[in-house]
């Protein structure tokens, strides 16, 4: 059997979302047995996204993990999961405090249960301080961490992504803490309780900006795709719509090439556009008569009429780029995928299975890959984890399927 | 097992991390120097290109003053090594013998051209494991491919949905494109040294692509399963949400305020506040009600009532106000608004450095925060602090031997 990294770590993950999900199957792909509780009764809302085929992406937030039905807030579920948490390596969750306490779940008691247990608590603002009961979402709180505001054009609004990549920020900074925390308590027999905020792993990559600040009390300046130190850069108009090449020149060597690429024309002669000062002083004109030649040109082979003058360029990817890629494709990014597609008012048990793809954990080790594994439903785990894990008795286990503790 | 556990509040016993990475690797680095790694920067003689980035607090010539720097390598050492130099290469393969992980982000086929790839180094230290980060990851098509901050927003698709619907793709601000990989590369080497130390396994190679780490930042708009589905592709829609209605950035009677409705009763609560101000029964009208889904048909009239309902409010009454009618509405902050956050204040976000570049300033100390482990506090070294530290104490060089290296230009 192949060697996985994190073999024999078990991690109790409680908690809905992007960024927790996202830590639990990272840590999943590494090896480590990931027993997922969720309840029927409260569905995530990520399951019901995104519109076009409800429930499709969630095997790159779930996949590999054992997913039981469990509803905490029940007598028996309580027993259960005090139970899991006796067996448990690591506790994560993004619930605030207040319910963890009002579960009976809450950390001191969670510890007094399991000593040496290593806790993640995600929050999205923070465990103390004044915010620290707010109600908040990884995708709102990306916007106070600074990098908003660092992006688009001055006097424009904020140009921020379709998506929260704050939560991921955070998703993938938790699994080091905690494998880390791990190393520490296998070393010295210590264990941590930590805790993370999504507010506070964007302010931390605005870290240059933040020293800037107290030295020169200078904002940093929003320059959308131009760079201090190189012109041309920018993405520039192909052929098609809504088609786009990315195209950075880096040194003069690069800008000889570049004019080469587009024929020569006699503005590239010209003496605005001589050094790098210049071209970036004449930046608009330059982009503009770039674009005008580009619009003619295919985005898939500029692109590599730039590298093979080791331009660094590149398309600006769409979907149907990365779903196509011949280069991601022979990498081994996607693989296929079961799924379900989630329906409102409806236990996950009942919803129905489709066939998709999910991009693999990005991370290529030579000795302990990392492991694809099975997409499973909610509570498909039930079995193995209250029967064989957990050794519950079959009567039991009747009993508490049917008093609703695993609905 | 390494010889030493880890110190009091550290996680990680001090490893030895041989670093000879740029910007793309300078976080992971960071990452694990912080946690209590002993990371090593290898730069060469004239100091590696971090050092003379943007912003500037301090002397932009010497390589000592640049924010960048300072931030990104808190808590690391640095050496000066020509590894270009066949003597620096012999150097290189003698510190080898007592590190545990090697960081590069050279071009791929750099470090087998020097003889220091993988497979050469394994035969040196079996337990040794070595990152590669890349734009695109050791094999496949593009792997040879060049590429900036710029080029890779573009490649791995941030671009395509960041920006306004009617205007070019916008790159995200703040190199966000070397944050993803570099925060895969630590969680790997952190579970290859519990594999090899905890489990005991032994040394292995991981190769991080960046585009790859970038593209799963995004992973919930799903652009690659959208085209599988619908042959559509995900694109720009400025500062909001297509997904979910109403999410977004709205402007405010100061600036910019966010806010996001995800249940059916956070619409309810919403919808009855608008209804409060403004007095609109519109925006009551059972069609709007439900999950976050099922208002993507109004998404117009929607953001409209939305934008003339928070242009009449401050961000800060709209943060704290929305929290006691069970709302997150979120302030769009600058990084004026961070220094001077109760928040981040109360929540152990800040310690001081004192450098002679800058006076005594303060940092951010990290993700998260605990009792009973911390990240390391010291700043970033000045160009080869180390060199007698390692050279001398650790490897024995002589002083006539490191004067004969330095004047051939290894050190």
């Amino acid at each position: 059997m192949t060697d996985r990294a994190l073999k024999g770590l078990r991690i109790l993950e409680l908690g809905p979302y992007v960024a927790l999900p996202l830590t639990g199957r990272i840590l999943a792909s590494l090896g480590a047995e990931v027993i997922k509780v969720e309840t029927n009764k409260v569905l995530d809302e990520m399951a019901f996204i995104p519109a076009w085929s409800r429930g499709a992406g969630q095997p790159e937030f779930q996949r590999n993990k054992k997913r039981i039905s469990l509803d905490v807030r029940t007598p028996d579920g309580l027993t259960v999961f005090r139970k899991l948490l006796s067996i448990s390596d690591v506790f994560m969750t993004n619930f605030r405090r207040n319910i963890l306490d009002r579960w009976g779940i809450d950390f001191p008691e969670v510890r007094s249960i399991r000593p040496d247990i290593v806790v993640m608590w995600q929050t999205g603002l923070g465990g103390i301080g004044p915010y620290y009961t707010y109600k908040s979402y990884g995708i709102l709180v990306q916007h106070m961490g600074g990098v908003s505001l660092m992006s688009g054009e001055e006097g424009e609004p904020p140009a921020t992504i379709n998506t929260s990549y704050s939560d991921y920020h955070t998703g993938v900074f938790q699994p080091s803490a905690i494998i880390g925390a791990l190393m520490r308590r296998a070393y010295t027999g210590n264990s941590a309780i930590m805790e993370s905020s999504i507010f506070k792993s964007g302010a931390v990559t605005a870290g240059p900006a933040l020293l800037d600040y107290q030295v020169s009390q200078k904002t940093p300046s929003r320059i959308g795709n131009k760079d201090f130190c190189m012109a041309p850069h920018g993405v520039y108009p192909c052929k098609g719509e809504d088609r786009w090449c990315a195209i950075a020149v880096q040194n003069e060597t690069q800008w000889h090439s570049f004019i080469k690429i587009l024929g020569s024309p006699g503005w590239g002669n010209e003496a605005e556009f001589s050094n790098l000062d210049v071209r970036i002083q004449n930046q608009e004109r330059l982009d503009k008569l770039i674009s005008e030649w580009t619009k003619t040109q295919d985005a898939e082979e500029l692109m590599e009429m730039m590298q093979r003058e080791a331009i660094p360029s590149s398309i600006v990817s769409k979907g149907q780029d990365l779903h196509g890629s011949r280069h991601l494709n022979d990498r081994g990014f996607y693989q296929p995928s079961k799924y379900f597609t989630a329906e409102r008012g409806k236990p996950a048990y009942d919803w129905i299975e489709g066939q998709g793809m999910a991009s693999v954990v990005p991370v290529h080790m030579s000795g302990t890959p990392m492991v694809y594994g099975d997409y499973h439903n909610i509570g498909e785990d039930n079995e193995y984890v209250y029967g064989e894990v957990l050794g519950l008795s079959q009567d039991e286990i009747h009993r508490m399927t049917d008093n609703g503790a695993f609905y | 097992m390494p010889a030493t556990p880890p110190g009091d509040s550290n996680l990680l016993p001090p490893y030895r991390v041989l670093d000879l990475t740029g910007p793309e690797g300078v976080f992971c680095g960071k990452f694990l120097a912080d946690y209590g790694a002993d990371v090593v920067k290898i730069e060469p003689p004239g100091g590696e290109a971090g050092r003379f980035k943007p912003p500037f607090v301090g002397e932009q010539e010497s390589g000592e003053g640049s924010g960048y720097f300072l931030f990104y390598n808190t808590n690391k050492k640095s050496v000066t090594l020509n590894i270009n130099h066949d003597s620096g290469q012999q150097i290189f393969k003698q510190m080898i013998l007592n590190a545990d992980v090697v960081l590069e982000s050279f071009p791929v086929g750099y470090m087998a051209s020097l003889g220091l790839d993988y497979d050469s180094l394994k035969d040196l230290n079996p337990n040794l494991i070595m990152v590669s980060l890349t734009p695109f990851g050791q094999t496949g098509s593009w792997k040879d491919y060049k590429a900036t901050d710029l080029t890779l927003m573009a490649a791995s698709g941030f671009m395509q949905i960041t920006g306004e619907p009617d205007g070019p793709p916008v790159r995200q601000g703040n190199e966000q494109s070397h944050f993803p990989g570099a925060q895969y590369a630590a969680t790997s080497i952190l579970a290859a040294l519990y594999h090899r130390d905890i489990l005991g396994g032994q040394g292995q190679y991981i190769d991080i692509s960046l585009q790859e780490a970038l593209i799963t930042y995004y992973t919930d708009a799903h652009p690659a399963l959208a085209w599988q589905f619908l042959g559509e592709n995900v694109t720009r829609v400025g500062t909001n949400s297509t997904l979910v209605i109403p999410l977004g950035a709205y402007p405010s009677e100061d600036g910019w305020i966010a806010l996001g409705i995800i249940t059916p009763r956070e619409w309810e609560a919403l919808s009855n506040w608008i209804y409060e101000v403004t007095g609109d029964s519109e925006v009551l009208s059972e069609v709007y009600k439900g999950g976050n889904q099922d208002r993507a048909p109004y998404i117009d009239i929607i953001t409209a009532m939305v934008v003339d309902f928070t242009c009449r409010f401050s961000s800060d009454y709209l943060f704290h106000e929305g929290q006691k009618r069970n709302l997150v509405f979120i302030p769009v902050n600058n990084v004026e608004d961070l220094l001077e956050d109760p928040q981040l204040a109360a929540s152990n976000f800040w310690y001081s450095v004192d450098h002679p570049q800058t006076g005594s300033i303060k940092y951010p100390l990290g993700v998260f925060d605990s009792d009973e482990v911390t990240p390391q506090t010291n700043p970033a070294p000045e160009l080869g602090a180390h060199n007698l530290n390692i050279y001398m104490d650790e490897m024995k060089f002589t002083q006539e031997e490191l004067k004969t290296l330095k004047d051939n230009g290894v050190i």
